[in-house]
């Protein structure tokens, strides 16, 4: 009886140490260990990509050896933040590396044509790349779009940025945001470029990923010039091993991801290599946090961060649109692409696109017409100050290029009124009309002059036969309007031009789509061409039988 | 905005970039007279065919929009082979054989008029095509400045440059002035002497 009680004590002391010890979460180094333990085992018939490492001893990694700070070859050696990852890695794992060039093209083709065991090479973790390949959590950095600009100009928000132009790349991930804020783009191939047009002062915006402009913010000279003037479309970067023979691969690197970050070994490799760290000390206090440092913290939707979702939403016929293009290629062998038909932001671009032009020309016109009338009556008037100023502005407005006209109007236009589409299109067509109209007006004036030396007719009989009379110029100007119109996309009046334009900047098919716009404003002004004929000769009509 | 600001800096870089203007107009004009003069020649010469031909041909250039054939070359037409060797247009050229259409319709139309004054025994009326490509390069000159949407550097770009820097609208319309003056000068006196060839030819051929 007087053993009975201490043996009870001993057995709850007992059962309450293995309670607690099967409560207590499997660290992130004990699950690596066992992870590795294991793969070890099966040397004699490896079947997963760790197991064929740890026992080959060589790691393959792709990385990039072009892009400053983040992956270089100097010498032969592979110098930057992902290659010192991937020599951490290999340190960890006990295996040698074997490094393997990649590029954007080939990274993903690369793992799963088996060449490389692991893609560490600046790649952004979309849904779209979760299909073709297994990333790697917790994401190893994060980048941004940055919009750099001269540190003279003031910009900290989209809405110092509406109608101002900014040079991007084609297929830039963040140029459908930079189109839903009513900025203009200027499109590049290649982003190399863009530090030098900065420089040139061809661009006085661009915006490109901040791993991008972060070499390029190490050089004084840029520094001093030009600063980040604020980011946005955040990013993560994954590392990525293939979808089949690499589970293990891919466990063992979420585990030792997750260590690196608490560690501290990420950002200490950021900070030797000079690149952004916010990112990095952020994700250390995350996975310093009791609920993320377990063996399936890489799982808890508290600790990681979602993949970047960038697919647009199709429209109903987009299927019909595909089989199209597959027709023409296979039919016709004509590489159609029809991007503004398949996605439904695109296609509301292009809708608007066409019916914004529509209007524009519509307006250019009536425009011209009114001004022409107005100009050829103050031109042609006897009350002296008001033929001086109708002569002063008609001077003004030969002497500017359309183009400045246009930027005049929208520097007017967005003085009084803050940006929409309307006060675009509105300053387009008080620019065409007034540029066009006061040629037009002036011509109108000559023909009142030569009808008064004639004598005959005054007041206005006499103006309407010189409308009759300057018929050629006025039909002449009002073509030249319309024609015109597509320069209105230089001040942001969202018509066909710059609306596909804006579609091609984030989608293919640029060849197919600037040879609509072409057609499509080629038949217009021939339509217009057409329609003045049919005012011409009404004009004519007006003139005084001889 | 300082004055100095403006003659040190602003001015010459406007001026600088208005060569560019005038080097594209120049090879936009050249371009035209090469491709024109061929089609007024067959409007002319070519008989039913070939003159419906080059009407059409001829009322497609006219109607095609500049601006819509730079960016049409510059995204779809960006290398050109000439004998088997690849040429890449840069951007003074791309903006330059964008207003080639304007130019050989214009060159066209001039041209078929000179060819009729010719042939009507009037040599007099047939160099009224001087003055028409006179008033064509200036017309060219100031449609030039659509190379700015295309990031070359010229003077419509220079204005919008230092525009964007500048803070208040008054400021913004000092450089406008400016750039309006300069373009305005030479266009001007072009003009005026595009008028005195005129009504010189006019009158010796009243004469003749």
């Amino acid at each position: 009886m007087s053993l009975r009680v201490p043996c009870r004590l001993l057995l709850a002391f007992a059962a309450l140490l293995a309670t607690l010890a099967a409560a207590r979460a499997e660290t992130p180094d004990e699950a690596l260990e066992a992870v590795l333990k294991e793969a070890r085992e099966h040397c004699a018939q490896p079947t997963d990509r760790l197991e064929r490492a740890l026992c080959g001893k060589t790691l393959r990694i792709g990385v990039r050896d072009y892009y400053p700070l983040f992956g270089t070859r100097e010498n032969g050696v592979h110098v930057g933040y992902e290659p010192d990852i991937a020599r951490a890695i290999a340190r960890r794992l006990g295996v040698e590396i074997e490094f393997v060039r990649v590029n954007a093209a080939t990274r993903i083709p690369m793992l799963g044509e088996d060449r490389i065991d692991l893609v560490l090479a600046t790649m952004g973790h979309t849904t779209q790349r979760d299909g073709q390949l297994r990333f790697i959590r917790p994401h190893y950095y994060q980048s941004e779009t940055v919009v750099v600009g001269p540190k003279a100009l003031w910009i900290s928000d989209w809405n110092d940025l509406a109608t101002r132009t900014i040079c991007v790349t084609v297929g830039n991930v963040s140029n459908a945001q930079m189109v839903s804020h009513n900025t203009r783009l200027m499109l590049f191939d290649e982003a190399g470029v863009l530090p030098d047009r900065l420089k040139d002062e061809t661009c006085t915006l661009a915006a490109q990923d901040d791993s991008f402009f972060a070499y390029y913010f190490t050089d004084p000279a840029f520094a001093n010039r030009f600063e980040p003037k604020f980011g946005f479309a955040q990013v993560p970067w994954g590392m990525g091993v293939a979808k089949t023979g690499s589970d293990k691969l891919a466990r063992a690197l979420d585990l030792l991801s997750q260590i690196f970050h608490r560690d501290g070994t990420f950002l200490k490799i950021a900070l030797e290599n000079r690149i952004r760290t916010v990112f990095l000390e952020d994700q250390q206090r995350i996975w310093q946090r009791p609920e993320c440092n377990t063996a399936e913290g890489s799982t808890n939707k508290n600790c990681v961060l979602p993949a970047l979702n960038l697919e647009l939403k199709p429209t109903p016929f987009a299927a019909s649109v595909s089989a199209t293009e597959d027709w023409f290629e296979k039919r016709l062998g004509i590489d159609v692409t029809l991007p503004m038909l398949k996605t439904a932001p695109a296609f509301s671009l292009f809708l608007n696109g066409v019916a914004n032009s529509l209007i524009l020309i519509v307006g250019a016109l009536t425009a011209t017409f009114a001004f022409a009338i107005a100009f050829g009556f103050s031109l042609g008037s006897d009350f002296r100050p008001l033929r001086w100023l109708a002569w002063f502005v008609t001077m003004t407005l030969q002497s500017s290029p359309i183009v400045l006209t246009l930027v005049i109007a929208a520097a007017f236009a967005h003085a009084l009124l803050p940006y929409s589409a309307g006060v675009a299109l509105g300053a387009s067509i008080l620019a065409l009309g007034l540029t066009n109209g006061s040629n037009a007006g002036q011509a109108v004036s000559e023909a009142v002059i030569s009808l008064h030396h004639e004598g005959g007719e005054k007041g206005m009989p006499l103006f309407v036969h010189a409308l009759g009379r300057s018929a050629v110029s006025i039909v002449a100007f009002l073509i030249n309007a319309a024609k015109g119109t597509p320069a209105a996309s230089f001040i942001g009046a969202p018509e066909l031009l710059g609306a596909l334009t804006d579609v091609s900047s984030f989608s293919s098919g640029r060849a197919t789509t600037y040879c609509l716009v072409l057609v499509f404003y080629t038949i217009v002004v021939m339509i217009v061409v057409w329609a003045c004929g049919w005012l011409r000769a009404w004009l004519e009509g007006r003139q005084a039988p001889a | 905005m300082k004055l100095t600001d403006i003659w040190g800096d602003y001015v010459p870089s406007l001026l600088a970039g208005m060569v560019t203007n005038f080097e594209i107009s120049i090879i936009a004009l050249l371009l035209g007279l090469v491709v024109g003069i061929p089609f007024a020649a067959l409007r002319f010469y070519g008989g039913r065919a070939g003159a419906a031909f080059a009407a059409i041909v001829v009322s497609l250039m006219r109607a095609a929009p500049t601006f819509v054939v730079m960016f049409f070359l510059l995204n779809v037409v960006r290398d050109v082979s000439l004998f088997g060797i690849k040429l890449t247009m840069s951007g003074v050229m791309t903006v330059a054989v964008s207003l080639v259409p304007y130019s050989a319709a214009y060159t066209a139309d001039s041209g078929v008029e000179a060819l009729r004054q010719w042939h009507r025994g009037s040599p007099l009326g047939a160099l009224l095509f001087l003055p028409n490509i006179t008033r064509a390069f200036f017309v060219i000159v100031m449609a030039s400045g659509a190379a700015a949407a295309i990031g070359v550097p010229e003077g419509i770009s220079v204005m919008v440059r230092e525009a964007a820097l500048l803070p208040t609208l008054g400021d913004r319309l000092v450089v406008f002035a400016i750039g309006i003056v300069l373009f305005g000068v030479p266009l001007q006196i072009g003009l005026a002497l595009m008028r005195w060839l005129q009504r010189e030819l006019g009158r010796r051929l009243l004469a003749a």
